[in-house]
């Protein structure tokens, strides 16, 4: 089945806490004409204290004033309904708009959650109902992609600063049509206490071949089956990708033309056979009871996954919190790249939006504003201590530790760890409009591989030629 | 009355092979009931014991940590009256819908000779080889052309009368003697009179019947609902059912982690408990309904 | 006006007309009017679909813009396409799963509870029937923690009587019959409803008298009451192949067509394609879906009566 909507992702899913009164907002007194943007963001950069640690990259940090012509009326107004996944993110989101109705007071935020994945296909296709902006994971966004509006101009201001993968993620047809939300670098967690019980250096860990022969060592010594493979067809294919980012390739290139059928492809389906044969791989869905028991068990020493898989080390895998710890992802070829991404998603405004320009500067505000991004990603009524399983994908915000180092890991400084490895993505990472169609071929191939049923060649070629022919050739 | 299969006893051994028999019989049948039975009880006891326990310990009967928690829990996060609310208005529209026009189309079908009543009858029966979830996406097309989508029309009309209902009063109704229509007849009654006097009061059983299996069915009923229903304050109970399981495939919620298993049960135990009650209370009708009026083929 | 005096159908006329037709109809025009709701709804919301599925299947249309004329190109893909006639013949596993199993349990319970001497007859009943009146989301559930891989009942019971587990839901093998029995525990009671009625058409005089002769229970059941039964078993199975070939709602709750496509059913499968607003093929997909159903339903009486002979 290749519709990942049934299958979450990073973020935990809180049952739907909307009522029925709308989400008005209390507009604070101030003058609306007084604040600009140039005031408010030098306001704002004073006012962080808190959580300014060493700055991780200075490469990321911000070209000095951006200042662009505003758009818009100095006082905009009107009502928005912004659409969002119920869940902790919904809560945070949410705790946003006060923040942002102080800078734009007469905005109405209807803020409501809403199962986007299967209610937003069906909506923009009948065009009834039809949110102003909505919450949308990148996999998914080609597939309607006519449907949003082009917000090239307005976001011509940040494109410089965002970064190069998800600006393409969030472009069709040359159009820049999707708000960049969050950068999921890939991270290799690994379980600091078994390393050492096995004696292996997770320093010496610089290559796939290198972590192969470490699982082995920890394999024999501790009797267990460390690396973490992924079970569930679809974050399996998401998975691989990851895998394939680092190496510079997705399933499609810029002009979307299949090349899974090629030595990228190739070295990631024989290392993971490689592990699945010599049984150093323990196979579970996606922080499902089974994974779960696995990790709590001690069965997995090595978790090589999006950054958000730390979401199950802080709240699900109870019995191991703090023993993991966070590297960059081992490297495909010697000195190749350590990062790599997995999934992410996006915010959309729909063409057939009431008020469009009002849910820009809404996503405007969320991304691209300190006050913004500070009270998403950063410390927040929802997460104390900042959500530390994303990263924005927008440069400025990546100059500032936002999040306070997990207790999950240890304390250990996960924010430097992951710019710096933010700092290798290659950019090549396209999503094909047919990507989750392809799950039924590429993901399950890539699962019956695991299962031992196909080698890595039939997998390549198989899914390939199903894709070519069902997906690609019918588009 | 029942059919018997049993053997006239004629010896003191069959009498006793009579008795292990029922015996039998019983025991076999409380399996049955048993098997069928438990998941429900389950639920039930299992939506007052903590999230984390279902998911871990499914089977134990311990009864030390029972308690409302995943009921208040589930109710604060999820407006469960609005469902209940939504599903009333649905089933009582569509039940009366039902219950109106099925019963007159059997009636014309069973007991009037017009033109034509041998194909259109086919036709309705044709109507029911169709699969519902072949008109999905082109009604919902078609309802948000009408502008209807996220409306009670929308959820009430389609299929609001079905052709097994009026199959099955068409059935019942042929049973019903002519004698009593030929004097209505003579009495000047108007067609519609004959239905509404004469043929409704004697099909009571076989209308309760249709009216709990309609309610169960409209009650029941999500696919349609969930792909209609756009706004959280239109919702029937059960897209809230689904959207409470679908939204937490992995059991979670909240940033602590706890498995939500729990607010999973609490909320299918309620969406449950208003039909089983109503079931119980009508059981004997609904049996009674279908068993009058057998099924001859 | 002069002209339109001219047209102006004499009144005698459209009267003798009218009384003409409703001779013609059979005397009476009550009966249209009592079927005709049942014709406007399904016109409105079935027919109209229908026509409208038909020609979107012939097109290519992804949500945006105008649907493109292609002709059967959808038709000869999912024709030709493994993942199609793979939701076919999960279908057809799984009506082997069901409907034979279905029937047989169902006359047999409805038999033991016909037996003269049983007690709490309305208590069996009423325990059979519960599961039908259960919301089917809610069965999901229970069957996912139930037949969970790791932590579910019926491991654990497995496991302690030291026999094999296995990944009921999440092994491709074991996920059809698991979902089989779901389907089953929910419907039995109502086809043991059927049966029960059945049963009691049959004249108690028949058995008496094969009584008499010295039948035994087994040979009452065999050459009586099955052959009665008959009519009704053929009924049933074809009530229960047109709903196994439709299930949507039971891959949708519990499986999600999983794992490995292996319980997307024929009914299930398009909605992949209504997901990933390839329209277009979806359309054709729930047209071929009903020619098929079209199909059984046409021929399964025909070939059930032909077993009669």
């Amino acid at each position: 089945m290749g519709s990942p909507k049934l299958n979450t992702t990073k973020e935990a899913l809180i049952v739907n806490k909307q009522t029925d009164a709308e989400k008005a907002s209390t507009p604070e007194t101030i003058p609306a004409s007084s604040v600009t943007r140039g005031t408010f963001l030098k306001g704002a950069a004073a006012a962080t204290g808190a959580l300014l640690a060493a700055p991780a990259a200075s490469a990321f940090a911000a070209s000095s004033s951006r200042m662009a012509a505003p758009f818009f009326p100095k006082s905009p107004a009107g009502q928005i309904v912004i659409w969002d996944r119920a869940g902790d993110l919904f809560q945070v989101f949410d705790a946003t708009i006060p923040a942002f109705n102080k800078k734009y007071p007469n905005i109405t935020v209807k803020h409501v959650a809403v199962d986007v994945d299967t209610k937003l296909p069906t909506t923009l296709a009948t065009g009834v109902n039809v949110p102003d902006g909505a919450f949308y994971e990148d996999n998914n966004l080609p597939i309607q992609a006519a449907h949003y509006t082009d917000i090239t101009k307005w976001i011509q201001p940040y494109v410089a600063d965002i970064l190069p993968y998800k600006l393409a993620v969030n472009t069709s047809h040359g159009r820049i049509v999707g708000i960049p939300f969050d950068l999921d670098p890939g991270l290799l967690y690994y379980r600091e206490d078994l390393l050492a019980k096995a004696g292996v250096d997770p320093n010496a860990i610089k290559t796939y071949d290198d972590l192969f022969t470490a699982a082995r060592t920890v394999n024999q010594k501790l009797r267990i089956k460390p690396i973490r493979l992924e079970q569930t067809p679809v974050s399996g294919q998401q998975w691989v990708e990851m895998f394939a980012n680092q190496q510079g390739v997705s399933m499609v290139d810029a002009n979307g033309k299949l090349q899974i059928n090629s030595a990228p492809y190739s070295r990631i389906m024989e290392w993971l056979q490689r592990v699945s044969t010599a049984g150093l791989g323990t196979r579970v869905p996606l922080f499902s009871p089974a994974d779960i028991s696995a990790v709590n068990s001690g069965q997995i020493a090595f978790f090589p996954y999006a950054i958000w898989a730390l979401y199950g080390i802080q709240f699900l895998f109870k019995k191991t919190t703090g023993l993991w710890r966070a590297m960059p992802l081992p490297a495909w070829t010697p000195g190749g790249a350590r990062g790599g991404v997995m999934g992410g998603s996006s915010f959309i405004i729909p063409n057939q939006a009431r008020n469009p320009e009002l849910a820009w500067l809404f996503y405007e505000f969320l991304m691209f504003n300190p006050a913004g991004y500070r009270a998403v990603f950063g410390r927040n009524k929802i997460y104390p201590g900042g959500i530390n399983t994303l990263l924005p994908s927008y440069k400025p915000a990546l100059a500032h530790q936002l999040f306070e180092n997990p207790a999950a890991l240890g304390s250990q400084d996960l924010w430097n760890v992951a710019v710096s490895v933010a700092k290798e993505i290659p950019g090549s990472y396209y999503y094909a409009p047919w990507f989750n169609q392809a799950v039924s071929y590429f993901g399950n191939d890539v699962q019956l591989l695991l299962d031992g049923k196909l080698t890595p060649q039939q997998v390549l070629t198989r899914s390939s030629s199903d894709i070519q022919s069902k997906l690609i050739n019918r588009s | 009355m029942v059919a018997n299969v049993s053997r006239v006893p004629t010896k003191r051994r069959t009498a006793a092979r009579l008795a292990i028999g029922d015996l039998a019989r019983h025991l076999a049948l409380l399996l049955v009931a048993l098997a069928f039975l438990y998941p429900l009880f389950w639920v039930t006891i299992s939506s007052f014991k903590p999230g984390d326990d279902i998911a871990t310990s499914p089977l134990s009967l311990d009864l030390g940590n029972l308690s409302l928690d995943n009921y208040s829990s589930l109710l604060s996060a999820v407006p469960m009256g609005v469902g209940f609310k939504n599903t009333a208005i649905v089933v009582i529209g569509k039940g009366l819908l039902t219950m109106f026009f099925c019963p007159l189309a059997g009636f014309a079908f069973a007991k009037f000779h017009f033109r034509g009543r041998k194909v259109l009858f086919t036709l309705v029966l044709g109507t029911m080889m169709l699969p519902p979830i072949v008109f999905m996406i082109p009604l919902l097309l078609e309802m948000g052309t009408l502008g209807w989508v996220n409306s009670y029309q929308a959820l009430i009309l389609p299929g609001s009368i079905g052709a097994f209902g009026i199959f099955w009063m068409r059935q019942q109704i042929s049973e019903v003697p002519d004698d009593l229509l030929d004097a209505g007849r003579m009495d000047g009654c108007s067609p519609f009179g004959l239905f509404w006097r004469i043929v409704l009061p004697v099909l009571r059983p076989a209308l309760a019947a249709l009216a709990i299996l309609t309610f169960i069915d409209v009650y029941n009923d999500f696919v349609w609902p969930v792909v209609i229903i756009n706004s959280n304050d239109m919702q029937t109970l059960q897209v809230m059912l689904s959207a409470v399981t679908t939204q937490i495939n992995n059991a979670q919620i909240g940033t602590t982690g706890q498995s939500a298993w729990g607010e999973i049960l609490a909320a299918c135990a309620l969406a449950t408990l208003p039909l089983l009650v109503l079931f119980v209370i009508l059981q004997r009708h609904f049996i009674q309904g279908v068993l009058a009026g057998s099924v001859k083929g | 006006m002069k002209a339109l005096d001219a047209q102006r159908i004499p009144p005698a006329a459209t009267a003798a007309a009218f009384f003409r037709a409703r001779r013609w109809v059979g005397g009476s025009f009550a009966p249209y009017t009592f079927i005709l709701p049942f014709f406007v709804v399904f016109a409105a919301f079935g027919l109209y679909p229908l026509l409208y599925t038909f020609r979107l299947s012939l097109t290519y249309w992804h949500g945006s813009g105008s649907p493109r004329f292609i002709g059967l190109s959808n038709y000869s893909f999912l024709l030709t396409d493994s993942l199609f006639w793979q939701s076919i013949g999960n279908s057809a596993f799984l009506w082997l799963l069901i409907v034979p199993v279905q029937t047989v349990f169902s006359v047999l319970i409805a038999v033991i509870l016909s037996a003269k001497t049983l007690r709490l007859r309305w208590l069996f009943r009423t325990a059979f029937l519960t599961p039908y009146v259960v919301p089917l989301v809610a069965v999901a559930q229970i069957w996912l923690i139930f037949f969970d891989g790791t932590d579910g009942a019926v491991n654990t019971i497995l496991h302690m009587a030291h026999l094999p587990t296995a990944g009921w839901l999440t092994d491709p093998t074991w996920a059809k019959p698991t979902m089989a029995l779901m389907v089953l525990w929910k419907n039995c009671g109502f086809s043991i409803l059927i049966m029960l009625a059945a049963l009691q058409s049959i004249p108690e005089a028949l058995y008496e008298a094969a009584a008499l002769d010295g039948a035994g229970a087994v040979r009452l059941f065999w050459r009586i009451t099955v052959p009665m039964l008959r009519r009704t078993i053929s009924f049933f199975v074809i009530i229960a192949t047109l709903g196994v070939l439709q299930m949507f709602a039971e891959p949708y709750v519990l499986t999600q067509g999983g794992p490995y496509n292996s319980t997307t059913t024929a009914g299930y499968h398009l909605l992949d394609y209504i997901n990933n607003a390839d329209f277009g093929t979806g359309a054709a997909n729930s047209f071929l879906l009903m020619l098929l159903v079209i199909a059984i339903a046409l021929l399964l009486p025909w070939l059930l009566r032909m077993g009669e002979e």
